[in-house]
């Protein structure tokens, strides 16, 4: 084993506990973030009545706008997290490396189309 | 049912054929891969065991938080998609957002509801699990804790979710 090895392995280390981290701190966050979420638009407002008029009054202030874009990057990254190591779990080899680019491709296009959404919606009023 | 609802329709079956597909995966897995008993009455005869026995139930923790896991997020893909259409044309977010309303949907919702409360209860104890080292014992007895929180908490919201079209 050379020295470059053993910095190779001192640095994935450290990147797996990086990464073990930030799954579990986003996941406290969104325990707070999701959970209320669930709340606003199912038990203090029927569900049925949260149409565009509710999203116009929910939108206006920038609790909300903050609060949806904070959730909605702490899911995507957990949501990578999670499944990056799922995917480890039960594939090997080329397929492993198709369905991580699957995995980065989809949760990039959710992020980025959900950031715009929330950018038009703060900025069109 | 309009062509945007149809739309909406089929994203939602495809989630739940995710769901599906998913769960086969995790659990021929664990047949193949895990070892220990498969769902069988000697299976259930060990959970029935008061001890270290029911530390069995942990593994069955560990499927259930990987499939609610991916389908929150097959969720969350179809979600941020029908919220989109709010920019596009209100008239067809209304559209789309009505079928939220219907009952079938509440009863999806409902589902939606113990998935949220059991990852989040259960990935809250693995937190713990983590902090203050609570050992097979103490982690099974919080597992029974998830499990009650998701029971009841699903009861409730179900309530509020449920109550408008079903009183």
């Amino acid at each position: 084993m050379t020295v470059a090895d053993i910095k190779g392995d001192a640095n994935s280390a450290r990147r797996r506990r990086a990464a073990y981290v930030a799954l579990r701190l986003s996941g406290v966050l969104l325990a707070v973030l999701v959970l209320g979420h669930f709340v606003a638009t199912h038990v203090t407002t029927d569900v049925a009545d949260t149409d565009s008029r509710f999203i116009d009054q929910r939108w206006a202030t920038a609790l909300w706008l903050v609060w949806d874009g904070v959730m909605l990057a702490a899911t995507l990254g957990h949501a990578v997290l999670g499944l990056w190591a799922v995917i480890a779990d039960y594939t090997a080899g080329r397929r492993r490396r198709i369905w991580r680019v699957v995995l980065l491709c989809g949760a990039g296009a959710v992020l980025v189309g959900g950031m715009t959404l929330l950018w038009l919606a703060a900025t069109a009023s | 049912m309009s062509v945007a609802q149809f739309v909406f329709f089929c994203g939602f079956a495809l989630v739940a054929v995710a769901i599906v597909a998913f769960s086969v995966v995790v659990v021929r897995s664990a047949r193949r891969d895990d070892g220990g008993p498969f769902v069988s009455r000697s299976l259930v005869a060990r959970l029935a065991r008061p001890g270290r026995d029911r530390a069995e139930l942990q593994r069955w923790a560990f499927y259930l938080h990987r499939v609610s896991g991916l389908g929150l997020f097959a969720f969350l893909c179809l979600h941020v998609g029908d919220v989109s259409l709010y920019v596009i044309s209100r008239e067809i977010y209304d559209e789309v957002h009505q079928v939220y309303g219907s009952v079938p949907m509440r009863f999806a919702e409902v589902g939606l509801l113990f998935g949220l409360l059991f990852h989040t209860a259960n990935g809250l104890r693995l937190v713990a699990v983590d902090l203050v080292d609570l050992g097979l014992t103490g982690s099974t007895r919080a597992l029974y804790g998830v499990l009650g929180v998701s029971v009841v908490g699903t009861l409730a919201g179900a309530v509020f979710i449920l109550g408008p079209v079903i009183v």
